[in-house]
Formats: structure tokens, C-alpha cells, sequence
């Protein structure tokens, strides 16, 4: 009996309802272990207590929390590639198999990356999450094939918090996509995802997020890429399902020498708002970091891209980049684009950001439709121009044509 | 001649300013005509009015091409008819490649009204075929095909990446704006040799350009000065060597003193 779940045997009614010590019990139940029983009340009871954040941007006002019900029946994530994986000595298994072999490594880095009582809807996940996804991958082992994590919210569940962990030790290589879909649903639908990625020193992660959910599910998430000594990353994220999504993530350049090249894709359309708040921050010495992203609003669709540029104060020289650009392909779409630089150091080798806003280019269209194509098609060729330099960060060519054609048929 | 394209009393503004004058111009079939002038004498204007750029507007005239008055036809439907304009200012488009570029513009060309485009569509193979032997043809390496159009491209790659597409859409009117400008004498010839390639009995070639230099490798039979937004002189080949030697100055002179 998974823990966490209204089946027949202990009804949890909806978050409204839900009280700390059913939490508790529920936890102890499951036989997990003290400290993550301890970090769900924790949890819980912040979330109660807690005032929703002012996300001026982000529409959740018809987003009824208390009402909803937590998943009965929650998938357990599809992993591709564990077989592989293992052979190598590496574990991509569901976060809750995990727990019973790995509760010690898991409660090291677990709310490390992603701080449980940042805001209420962190607590609401790290209360609440029922399965997810661990992958270690042991130091100088080098995985070949991207991994693979696809998460579902079945049909006819309400809420679900899928939690991603992921460590990666020294020296190590690995590629892993994950992915997040839902079913059509009568009624509002919330999932509310999780992601920490701890990357040693020396190693290298490519790691693509792909939201695609449906257009009634509230997409909630928090992301944090911790990278350690000379540890580097190549981070894709896209933006494209859901009704409202609100996706908090940071790069942490924690350790010297640690680089982070990020791209990433909004894509808004129809009544859409998806927001998306991506952190540089900046801790250790001669940290390099990019940020490429790319929006597209078309319809009544509202992106909102909030990066920052965080450059703490032990860190030193510095070099970062921010940049943001965004097409409007019909006049009542709508992108908000409000790129921040917070340095608390005077030693910084370099920082800068740019953002451009506008429609698609009239000489680029006309030069195409010069050589016979029609604006729509031309439209359509630059539309995916533009989303390229993201679509080719993503590591695995079936995932890329998946998601390039996803977009090309909603221009 | 059906296939000639004829340029009548053709009046441009642009951005609410008269640039073309009343233009009147014939190109034969089978023939090269270079339209000479010194810069802002509105030769580009020419080129986009007859393209169908939208910032050009025609405000009188006509331009006949095999039958059609083509401002009436949007400039993709120009292109199909067999129109091309080799771009003084080829357009940069990140993360287009060459090769889908090109292979979206053969479709377009290859598409039927109410057949199913995927019918028309060119076959990979075929389409490889043609673009690599076009390559070769003008110098390019394979890899050119995978760049993004005209980004971070020199001019002379640029000029050459015009010329393929030339090449790859067979089109029987090409208009080439200075397409020598920013090459080298080297890539000079090799876009020549590109471009007399392709000429035959039934293509027209309007050249324009600010320097006879590109005329000593592709040979025009007539060659017009346009000045201030008027065709003001017309010869043979003898007078584009004559504004080689004496400069535009002294047609201006000229026209002035006849308008006086
Ligand atoms: N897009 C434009 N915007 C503003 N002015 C233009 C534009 N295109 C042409 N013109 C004006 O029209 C005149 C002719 O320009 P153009 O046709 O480019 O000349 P040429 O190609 O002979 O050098 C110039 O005075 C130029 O300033
Ligand atoms: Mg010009």
C-alpha cells in the first residue's frame, strides 16, 4: 500500500482537509524513514500556515487548492534506459524503490537543492509527493544513452508532485530528459514537480525539462542544477503544456570552475500563461554561465520570462550572460520579459544581459516568400528557426523531432 | 514575345517618397540587360518593385511578365512564375538551414493546386542530389548546406548562396542586385561561371549594377543608366565601358542640360 494515497483501505480527502497528523501517519505507515516523516509535517504544517506568494504574473486565481484531491492511484514515472544504466552501476529506479535501499543518500541531498519551506507551494510538494524518480550515477561512470523520465497524471486524479532526484557523482557523464504530460480532465488538474540535480566535481549533465501537459493542468515546479567543482551543465527547458505554468529554476554554480550553457523555450498560445523564473547564481571562483531563451506567444497566450543574474559575494570573477528573446505572432499575446542582476561582489569578470521583443522580421519573411514560399510556411520556417539553438540542446533526436513537430503544428 | 518582361511607365514610393520616376524597360528572353546608375538613383527600388517587396509601393505603371500584370500577384506567386531577385542584401535567418531553406522554396515551386504537397514534395535523395552537384558547381563545401541562412555568412558567401538558389529554382527572369559587390575577383568569377551557366534561350537577366567590373565576365547585349529614378540613357555594351571611363557625371550634366 503506497504511502500517501486515498485508496479504499485510508481515505485522505483534499488538501483542505488534510492535517498534519495524517501526514505524519501516513509516512510512518509507509515505513519511511524518521527524517523524511519529520520533513513532510515540517512541511505540511508550513504550508498551512503560509501565505501564497504574490506571483503578480501568474494567474492561479481559479486554482482551488484546498478542494483538490491528491492522486488515489499515482503512475509510477516511465524510465527509459535503466536497463543500460545499470549495467554500468548506475540506479534510475522510482524515487519511493529508492527509498527502501537509499533512504541514507536520498536524505543527504534531498531538500538541498530545492528548500521544502521556500514558499507554500514547495512545502505543498515536499509534503506531499508520492513517487519519483532517483538516478545516481557512480563516479567516472559514463552513460552513453539519455535516460528518460516521463510522468503522467493519470486520468481522473486531481493533484500529483512528482520528485526528481539526481546525483551525480565525480567525473561521471550522463544525459537525462524529463517529461511531463496529463490527460484531458473536466476539471482543473495540479502538478506540482520537484527537481534536484547534484552534480560532482568534474562531471557533466545534459538535462532537458519538457512540460507538455494538458490545457487544464497548473504546472508548479521547482528546479535547482547544483554543480560542484569544474562539474559542468547543458540545460534545455521548455515551456509548451499546461493551462498555467509557474517553473522556478536555478542554476547554482557552486563549486570553481563550474559552467552552466542554458536554453530554453516558451511557447504560449491560446489562453496559456506560463511563467517561467530561471536563477544564475553564482557562488565559487571563475564560475562561467549562459542563458539563451526563447518565447513565442501567439492567440491569447502570456509568457512570462523573470531571470535573474545572482552574483553572491564570496564568489569570485564571474562571468555571465543572460538573454531573452521573444516573437509575438499575433497582437493580443502578450510576453513579459524582466531580467534582473543582483551582484554582491565587486569581483566579476563579466555580466551582461539583452532581451528583444517584437514580431516575426518582415524582410525575413519577404525574402523567403521571394523564393516562392507562402508567409504562413515562412512564418512557420523562422518560428522553428528560432526555437533551434533550443530544440538542438535537447540529447536525444527521437525527443527533439517529437517536440519540433509538437511545435510546428501549433503555428 | 510572351516571355519578355515589360516595364511601362513604373512609378515607386517609398515610405511616402516618388523614387522610381516612370520607369520603361524590356528584357528579351535569352538576352542579359544591366541597368547601371550611381547609388541611390533607385536600382534596388527597381528590383524590390518588381520582387513585390511591400515597403515598395507602385503608385502607376505596369510590369508584364508572360502575360500577367505581376504587381498584382503576391511575391511568392512572382517566384513561382519565374521570377527571381538576387538580394543586394541577402536576409539572415538563425536557425534555418541552407538545405531546409532551399528544399521548402522547391516545394513551394513544385506544389499543385489541390494535390497534397507531400505528392509534389521533392524526394530526399533527389533533392540531395541536386543541391550537393549545385555546390560543387559554385565552389561550396557540403557543410554550407547545414549553416543557418546568410548568418554570420561573409558577403561573398552570401552572394554565392544567392546564385544557388539560382541554380536550385531555374528561374526564367532573374534580377541581380550588385550581385558583385563584397566579392573578391576570384569568387567574382565563380559566380559568373555560375550565372552564364545557367543562361539560356529562354531566361532573362536584369543585372544592376554600380560597376562595369561585373559586366567583363557576364556580357550583357544592352545596358541602361538609370539616374534619379529615370532610365536616362540606353546602349550596347560600348556604354557601360564609357561610364567605366568617364564616370555617371557627365550623363548627368547631359540630362540636365536637355531638361533645361
Ligand atoms: N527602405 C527604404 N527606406 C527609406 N528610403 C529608401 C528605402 N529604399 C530606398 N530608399 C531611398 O530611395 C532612393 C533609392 O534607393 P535605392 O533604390 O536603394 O538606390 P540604389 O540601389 O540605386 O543605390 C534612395 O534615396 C534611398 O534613400
Ligand atoms: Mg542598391
Amino acid at each position: 500500500m503506497a504511502v500517501l494515497t486515498n485508496g479504499s483501505t485510508s481515505p485522505l480527502g483534499t488538501l483542505g482537509t488534510l492535517s498534519v497528523a495524517q501526514v505524519l501517519e501516513h509516512s510512518q505507515a509507509a515505513n519511511e524513514p524518521a527524517w523524511l516523516t519529520e520533513m513532510r509535517g515540517a512541511a505540511w504544517s508550513a504550508f498551512q500556515q503560509m501565505e501564497a506568494p504574490k506571483w503578480r504574473r501568474t494567474r492561479l486565481d481559479e486554482l482551488h487548492l484546498e478542494t483538490l484531491q491528491l492522486a488515489a492511484h499515482p503512475h509510477a514515472p516511465e524510465l527509459l534506459g535503466a536497463d543500460k544504466a545499470a549495467e554500468q552501476g548506475a540506479i534510475f529506479v522510482p524515487l519511493r524503490d529508492a527509498l527502501t535501499t537509499h533512504a541514507d543518500l536520498i536524505g543527504s541531498k534531498m531538500g538541498q537543492g530545492v528548500p521544502p519551506l521556500a514558499n507554500r507551494y514547495s512545502a505543498l510538494r515536499a509534503a506531499l509527493w508520492q513517487n519519483g524518480t532517483f538516478l545516481y550515477v557512480p563516479r567516472n561512470v559514463e552513460l552513453e544513452a539519455p535516460l528518460h523520465i516521463r510522468y503522467t497524471l493519470p486520468a481522473g486524479e486531481q493533484a500529483h508532485f512528482p520528485y526528481t532526484l539526481v546525483i551525480v557523482e565525480a567525473n561521471a557523464r550522463v544525459s537525462l530528459i524529463e517529461e511531463h504530460i496529463s490527460v484531458e480532465s473536466a476539471t482543473a488538474t495540479l502538478t506540482g514537480a520537484t527537481t534536484e540535480l547534484f552534480i560532482g566535481a568534474g562531471a557533466a549533465i545534459r538535462y532537458a525539462s519538457i512540460q507538455q501537459q494538458n490545457r487544464t493542468t497548473y504546472h508548479i515546479g521547482g528546479q535547482v542544477i547544483t554543480l560542484d567543482r569544474d562539474a559542468s551543465g547543458e540545460w534545455v527547458s521548455f515551456g509548451l503544456g499546461g493551462k498555467v505554468q509557474h517553473i522556478e529554476a536555478e542554476a547554482r554554480m557552486q563549486g570553481d570552475g563550474s559552467r552552466i550553457e542554458w536554453h530554453g523555450a516558451t511557447f504560449a498560445t491560446e489562453q496559456q500563461n506560463l511563467v517561467i523564473v530561471p536563477w544564475l547564481r553564482h557562488i565559487g571562483t571563475a564560475t562561467e554561465s549562459h542563458l539563451d531563451f526563447k518565447t513565442v506567444v501567439a492567440d491569447q497566450g502570456y509568457s512570462v520570462f523573470d531571470g535573474m543574474i545572482k552574483i553572491e559575494h564570496d564568489s569570485h570573477a564571474t562571468s555571465t550572460r543572460l538573454e531573452e528573446h521573444a516573437i509575438h505572432l499575433t497582437p493580443n499575446s502578450r510576453s513579459d520579459s524582466i531580467p534582473g542582476l543582483m551582484i554582491d561582489t565587486n569581483d566579476v569578470a563579466k555580466a551582461g544581459h539583452a532581451s528583444t521583443s517584437g514580431q516575426v522580421d518582415e524582410e525575413q519573411i519577404f525574402y523567403m516568400q521571394a523564393r516562392g514560399i507562402n508567409p504562413a510556411d515562412a512564418k512557420r520556417l523562422i518560428v522553428m528557426g528560432f526555437f533551434e539553438t533550443a530544440l538542438s540542446a535537447i540529447p536525444h533526436e527521437i525527443t527533439r523531432e517529437q517536440v519540433a513537430a509538437h511545435i510546428e503544428g501549433r503555428i | 514575345m510572351p516571355n519578355e518582361l515589360h516595364i511601362k511607365d513604373l512609378r515607386v514610393e517609398v515610405k511616402g517618397q516618388e523614387i522610381l520616376k516612370g520607369v520603361n524597360l524590356t528584357i528579351q528572353p535569352g538576352t542579359v540587360h544591366a541597368v547601371m546608375g550611381p547609388n541611390g538613383s533607385g536600382k534596388s527600388t527597381l528590383a524590390y518593385a518588381i520582387a513585390g517587396h511591400p515597403n515598395y509601393v507602385v503608385t502607376g505603371g505596369e510590369v508584364i511578365y508572360k502575360g500577367e500584370n505581376i504587381l498584382e500577384l503576391d511575391p511568392a506567386e512572382r517566384s513561382k512564375l519565374g521570377i527571381f531577385l538576387a538580394f543586394q542584401y541577402p536576409v539572415a535567418v538563425p536557425g534555418v538551414t541552407v538545405a531546409n531553406f532551399l528544399r521548402a522554396a522547391l516545394n513551394a515551386h513544385r506544389a499543385q493546386p489541390n494535390v497534397d504537397p507531400k505528392e509534389t514534395a521533392i524526394p530526399m535523395a533527389q533533392f540531395r542530389k541536386q543541391i550537393k552537384a549545385a555546390m560543387q558547381d559554385l565552389s561550396m563545401d557540403d557543410g554550407f548546406a547545414r549553416r543557418y541562412l546568410n548568418e554570420g555568412f561573409s558577403g561573398g558567401e552570401k552572394k554565392r548562396l544567392e546564385i544557388l538558389q539560382m541554380s536550385m529554382l531555374q528561374p526564367s527572369m532573374a534580377v541581380m542586385d550588385e550581385t558583385d559587390s563584397g566579392l573578391d575577383i576570384d569568387a567574382l568569377r565563380v559566380v559568373s561561371e555560375g550565372v552564364n551557366r545557367l543562361l539560356n534561350p529562354d531566361m532573362g537577366v536584369l543585372v544592376i549594377t554600380h560597376y562595369q567590373r561585373l559586366l567583363n565576365y557576364i556580357k550583357p547585349q544592352f545596358v541602361s543608366v538609370m539616374m534619379e529614378g529615370r532610365i536616362v540613357r540606353s546602349g550596347g555594351p560600348e556604354l557601360a565601358l564609357e561610364l567605366e571611363e568617364r564616370g555617371y557625371d557627365w550623363i548627368k550634366e547631359e540630362v540636365v542640360g536637355s531638361l533645361n
